[in-house]
């Protein structure tokens, strides 16, 4: 695949693995009585095991390691018009795309309001610095690159890159994971993902500092998410047995 | 695989006004090419519609391809030669409806 930009120090283009990011930015729904009941609530969770038994990673966590069956979300409530983002990773394109219809047939489309992106993984994963430690936070990036880059030259880009990869660079040493780099021009107004795992709120907004002292934002207009690691079962849940 | 529709809004940046017809006519050559290899590859092009009037974009152009993947690379080769470069863009995809009346 061609890549939309070159790999850097931090950032190594992946193998030819035709995975296909499927992260979601969604909100759940009031719903009137009887619109998502349990027989919704389980066919949910049916496609959710098919999907993973068909061999989809069900979670940033899984980008990582071996996946471990969790099917887990980041909690943005809090900071965001969106209840929660998560990402999965299909096996391909048309498997991702199909995807979200089947979920969404499922019964995703009656207790969510959902923005999918999709697209193929363009950097492996990067494992921050230090001590392996219990990741509760998450954080999506979308971005896209501006007038400003589309018009530099590729001299003017590469030392952009240079210097971003400065802020990477602090990024896992503040013991951020960083799950590589998705594609999502093809399907988007963004034109990329990125997706972190992080040790806290705090961490993130010191990396976000970094990215800006390294100027990260001259060339790219973005919208960030943060949220707190929670099962996606807890948002797919009847109102009556949420906590 | 699914009949998939790709739509794709686009207005020009702000240097494509700086550049010359010949430097345009190299571009738009180029992008041409792309159109012409997607259509072999089994896309078809519905048509490309001017939009300005009621969009941050000014033209909407619609595409059937066999599948995701076809799309895909249709939009890689077009960034390939330098298009979203010398465009701003917002991409859709969708599958078509079974039994969709």
């Amino acid at each position: 695949m061609t890549l939309l930009t070159e790999a850097t120090d931090v950032f190594a283009a992946a193998e030819q693995s035709g995975h296909c990011l499927v992260a979601f930015i969604a909100k759940r729904q009031p719903l009137a009585s009887g619109v998502f009941g349990r027989e919704e609530a389980h066919r949910l969770k049916d496609i959710l095991q098919t999907l993973q038994a068909e061999g989809w990673l069900m979670s940033v966590r899984a980008m990582f390691d071996r996946p471990d069956g969790s099917v887990e979300a980041f909690d943005t409530g809090f900071a965001h018009d969106a209840d929660m983002v998560g990402a999965f990773e299909a096996p391909s394109l048309s498997a991702g795309l199909a995807g979200t219809i089947r979920l969404e047939r499922a019964g995703w489309a009656r207790r969510f309001v959902t923005e999918w992106l999709l697209g193929p993984r363009e950097f492996s994963t990067v494992q921050g610095r230090g001590e392996r430690i219990d990741h509760t936070w998450g954080f999506l990036a979308l971005w896209e690159w501006n007038d400003a880059w589309a018009a530099a030259t590729k001299a003017e880009r590469r030392a952009y890159d240079e210097e971003c990869d400065i802020a990477f660079n602090g990024d896992l040493g503040l013991g951020i994971n960083i799950a590589g780099r998705h594609r999502l021009d093809w399907a988007s107004r963004w034109h990329h993902a990125g997706l972190w795992e992080a040790p806290s709120l705090d961490a993130v907004d010191l990396a976000m500092q970094g990215h800006e002292a390294a100027a990260d934002f001259k060339f790219t207009t973005s919208r960030h998410y943060v949220g707190r690691l929670r099962p996606l079962q807890d948002f797919i849940e009847l109102d009556s047995e949420r906590g | 695989m699914s009949e998939c529709v790709w739509i794709h809004y686009a207005r020009p940046r702000p240097h494509w006004y700086g550049l010359d017809d010949a430097a345009r006519s190299v571009h738009e050559a180029r992008w041409r090419a792309v159109a012409e290899r997607s259509v072999l590859a089994g896309g078809s092009r519905v048509g490309r519609y001017h939009v300005r009037g009621q969009q941050d974009f000014e033209t909407v152009e619609i595409w059937t391809f066999p599948s995701a993947e076809t799309a895909f690379e249709h939009w890689a080769a077009l960034t390939a030669a330098a298009y979203g470069e010398l465009n701003a863009f917002a991409n859709n995809i969708g599958l078509a409806v079974e039994g969709s009346p």
